[in-house]
């Protein structure tokens, strides 16, 4: 029944490999763009409901950079969905489709938190004391979009709850009540957390010339976030660990050699990312931090691929060669690399 | 058949995407044009060397900003997540063969982002040529996604010679690619032009508006004008069957070109008017000029649309995901055998209607609502008894092209006509007894689809015997959206009288 369910995959034009290879590329730094807009954010409310000047004024830099942060989210969601789309697309649409009125409600509610960021950046002064209300109802829009995401990178991953859709047709399907659902969304939003902690600090820096102050403190509370969301974190990340199909999760600890190498490499990262956060040393944080992010969703992937194994995978694809627009792309992608590179050199240069 | 459907039946998922489309392609146009009128409208204010001129390209600036990369970005991802809710084996289709076309525009895309930011935050603070070095970069790479985007939309129309080599760059250069590409290119000025006029409306009275109100609408005049010839290519590139669609055999269409021959016109109009005289570019004008824009984009994207029917992708997949090549052996073998996402696989008395409201989503739902204001199913079938629908499903194709051939058995077009005329519309569902036919029952089968018993008061009206007669030998000579009759001579015969019956009689 099930394997009557999922649709048959549309042939693709290179090797599996290379969509792999971009997929893993693309996604972590989706995830850095999209954890710094979602811890951001809550940074921001938290400091703006504080009554203290200082909070406020770290809150007002974190604004203007929250819209920017959005934007790279966005845009490079689109390219690991893109290339997630190549090698998942019958699971990727089929769950989709079966949560259909939650998936595009995202589109609405994130051009709400979309421009309730810019609101609350470009009318910062004006606001006073309602911008925590503006920038608290951002956050809970974006945790909301976390729901819905995470809700369908589970959902397609369990085919055996696609015959739901007999029962119901209407798009309101969700994978909520599975076990894993909860740990996997706590996981994320800590993470998020984290990681947007990170990015404060990160962001703090610029302002090290004009207002030492804020800088010293934004690395501060930056840090701090950082170091006790990851701890928390150990522990949804264990509670997921544990609620995981059995044969993945021996996967991750000697089943499978490059399960268990990702995986390592991911918790000795977190374990050196939480020393050097302790000891206030943000430049081996993020250095350790960023690899976490990395491998950890390398981790994910390997996850994924063990949740289909019984009924699919990508190296299963019909290849109809066709080289020439890979290379294409690879070309445009070195020139979009070597423009961008020019225009933040640029901009830099403008600001100094 | 492929996919799960997201069934809305009032609804209907055509109506979900033109939602979103229709305000996505007015600001993804903007976006590119607006680049290039950054630029000039920069250009000009340092040439003139005059501030205010300056400081209105700023305002404009941050307006286009605001407007473009939250909801210009935002509504295309929007596009992408609805049309893969709405027909996800086109999109996957489209994607798998895509892919590298659509990573090149992603490219552009961090581009256009990271140009558009440095463009807006570093305006007066970066030297003069730098920054309008920075405005160049963001319109090529906004067009260049317009320009990869076209390719792969057009392919959908025109899939050329594609269809024999099945490579990359022979669908991705098809043969509507290029008239397409320059008359967006114009569309895009347009709109430019248009939100500027706009824009512009609210800004307090100075020297400096004035100036930029004439240049705005200098915008709007030539971009319309330009994109005549392109538009006219366009039609001249269609395939057979499209360009009879666009050129009048489709209702529908014929409307939409009258609105986009109106809109033309009055946003030339218009156009010209504040051109000569800026001072009368108020919210109210500025309004019109707006919305004809609008309805430009509008009704082109529309035709687009409507020319492709019954293809989602011409020749290869019909808009309900049914591929082209696929539908021989769904008929010799049967559509429920061979889907997926269907529950029944034998039809039975007592799942025939249940069996049939499988098919109903899986091959019409794609465009027909149930109840919906959209294509109702229930209003289009009103006229039909279920003998007459079923026969009808059969043949759905060969009578009305622009709906994809019905892909299963004689048993499954009954089972779908049941569901109609049965469980939708409350009427009899009974196998006709004899196998004799009255004209009544021929009149049903044949031409209730189009036509109700009363029109024939009109239509025949002072039509002698063998008048009606001959008329039965050549109905599409009569009229294009005619199928020939195919009856029997001795089936005409008795159709004629039939005719002349409900008509009051031959006079
Ligand atoms: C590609 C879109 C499309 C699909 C798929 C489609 N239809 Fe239609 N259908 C139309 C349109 C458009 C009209 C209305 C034409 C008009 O304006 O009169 C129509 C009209 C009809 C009518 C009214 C009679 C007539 O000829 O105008 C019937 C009955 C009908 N459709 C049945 C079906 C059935 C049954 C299916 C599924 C097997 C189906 N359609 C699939 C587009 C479609
Ligand atoms: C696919 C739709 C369709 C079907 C099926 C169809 N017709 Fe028509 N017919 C039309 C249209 C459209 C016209 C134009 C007049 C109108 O709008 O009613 C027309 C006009 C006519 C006219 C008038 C022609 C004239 O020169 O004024 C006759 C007679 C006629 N139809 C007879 C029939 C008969 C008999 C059948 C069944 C065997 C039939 N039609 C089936 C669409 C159809």
């Amino acid at each position: 029944m099930i394997n009557n369910l999922i649709p048959n995959p549309d042939t693709i034009q290179v090797s599996w490999i290379y969509f792999q290879i971009l997929l893993l590329l693309t996604t972590p730094i989706h995830f850095f763009f999209m954890n710094a807009v979602l811890g951001s954010a809550g940074i921001a409310s938290y400091l703006h409901f504080k009554k203290d000047e200082k909070a406020k004024k770290l809150a007002h830099h974190i604004a203007i950079f929250l819209p920017l942060a959005v934007a790279f989210a966005v845009n490079f969601g689109v390219a690991p969905l893109l290339f997630a789309q190549v090698l998942y697309g019958q699971f990727l649409y089929t769950s989709s489709v079966l949560m259909a009125v939650f998936w595009i409600s995202i589109i609405a509610i994130l051009i709400i938190a979309y421009y309730l960021a810019y609101y609350y950046d470009f009318s910062f002064e004006k606001l006073g004391e309602k911008g925590k209300w503006i920038i608290l109802l951002s956050f809970v829009l974006f945790i909301i979009i976390a729901y819905f995401f995470t809700n369908n990178m589970l959902l397609m991953l369990l085919p055996e709850t696609f015959p739901k859709w007999f029962k119901n047709m209407g798009g309101t399907i969700l994978a909520s009540s599975d076990r894993v659902f909860l740990p996997k969304y706590f996981h994320n939003l800590a993470g998020a957390m984290a990681i947007g902690g990170l990015f404060v600090a990160l962001i703090s820096c610029f302002k090290s010339k004009k207002d030492k102050e804020i800088a010293d403190y934004g690395k501060e509370v930056g840090l701090k976030t950082f170091f006790y969301f990851t701890l928390i974190n150990i522990e949804f990340g264990l509670w997921q660990f544990l609620t995981i199909p059995g044969s993945i999760r021996r996967g991750l600890i000697g089943g499978s050699t490059s399960g268990t190498v990702v995986f390592v490499i991911a918790l000795l990262s977190i374990l050196l990312a939480l020393v050097f956060s302790w000891k206030k040393n943000l430049k081996l944080t993020a250095i350790f931090g960023l690899t976490a992010l990395l491998f950890m969703s390398f981790v994910r992937d390997f996850v994924r691929q063990g949740y289909l194994k019984d009924y699919f995978s990508p190296s299963s694809l019909k290849v109809v060669n066709d080289y020439s627009p890979l290379v294409f792309f690879l070309v445009i992608f070195l020139i979009g690399i070597f423009v961008a590179y020019w225009l933040i050199k640029k901009a830099i240069e403008a600001f100094n | 058949m492929n996919y799960p459907v997201w069934f809305l039946p009032a609804i209907g998922g055509g109506t979900l995407i033109a939602f979103i489309a229709i305000v996505h392609v007015f600001v993804s146009h903007f976006a590119v044009g607006g680049g290039a009128f950054l630029i000039a409208l920069e250009k000009k204010a340092y040439k003139e060397e005059n501030k205010e001129m300056l400081e209105i390209v700023k305002r404009f600036a941050r307006f286009f900003i605001l407007l473009t990369m939250v909801f210009g970005s935002i509504t295309g991802v929007g596009i992408w997540f609805i049309t893969a809710l709405v027909n996800p084996g086109g999109i996957s289709f489209l994607i798998h063969n895509f892919v590298f076309g659509w990573a090149a525009e992603w490219v552009f895309f961090v581009l256009e982002i990271i140009a558009a930011f440095v463009y807006y935050y570093t305006f007066g603070k970066m030297d003069r040529k730098t920054h309008l070095k920075v405005g160049w970069i963001y319109f090529i790479s906004a067009w260049m996604s317009l320009f990869l985007i076209t390719g792969i939309i057009d392919f959908m129309l025109t899939p050329g010679k594609w269809l024999e080599s099945h490579t990359f760059w022979t669908g991705f250069f098809n043969p509507s690619l290029f008239p397409s590409v320059f008359f967006r290119t114009f569309m895009s000025f347009l709109m430019a032009g248009v939100f500027g006029l706009f824009v512009l409306s609210f800004y307090e009275k100075s020297a400096a508006k004035e100036k930029f109100v004439k240049y705005s609408s200098l915008w709007v005049i030539i971009s319309i004008i330009l994109m005549i010839p392109f538009a006219l290519w366009y039609v001249s590139v269609l395939p057979v069957e499209a360009k009879s669609l666009v050129m009048g055999k489709s209702p529908t269409i014929v409307i939409t070109k009258q609105v986009l021959t109106y809109s033309s016109i009055a946003g030339i109009l218009l156009g010209a008017i504040v051109y000569l005289k800026p001072d009368f570019n108020k919210f109210f004008v500025s309004l019109i000029i707006f919305l004809a824009g609008f309805l430009i984009i509008g009704s082109f994207e529309w035709t687009r649309e409507a020319a492709r029917r019954p293809y989602v992708i011409n020749k290869v997949m019909y808009s309900n995901m049914i591929f082209e090549n696929e539908v021989e052996s769904l008929k010799s073998e049967g559509f429920l055998k061979k889907a997926k996402w269907v529950s029944i696989r034998n039809i039975t008395d007592e799942n025939k209607i249940q069996a049939g409201k499988e098919i109903f989503i899986h091959q019409c739902y794609a465009c027909h609502t149930i109840g919906g204001f959209n294509n109702d199913i229930k209003e289009r079938a009103k006229s039909m008894s279920y003998t007459a629908l079923a026969r009808y499903i059969e043949k759905i194709h060969k009578v009305r092209y622009f709906m994809p051939p019905f892909a299963g058995t004689k048993e499954e077009a009954k089972a779908l006509a049941a569901f109609i005329a049965g469980d939708l519309l409350g009427k009899e569902v009974k196998e006709p007894e004899s196998q004799k036919l009255d004209g009544k029952t021929i009149f049903e089968n044949n031409c209730s689809s189009c036509h109700e018993v009363e029109d024939f008061e009109d239509l025949i009206s002072g039509w002698s015997k063998e008048k009606v007669r001959k008329a039965l030998d050549m109905l599409d000579k009569l009229n294009e959206e005619m199928p020939p009759f195919e009856g029997t001579p001795k089936e005409k015969d008795t159709l004629t009288e039939y005719l002349l019956k409900i008509s009051g009689g031959e006079k």
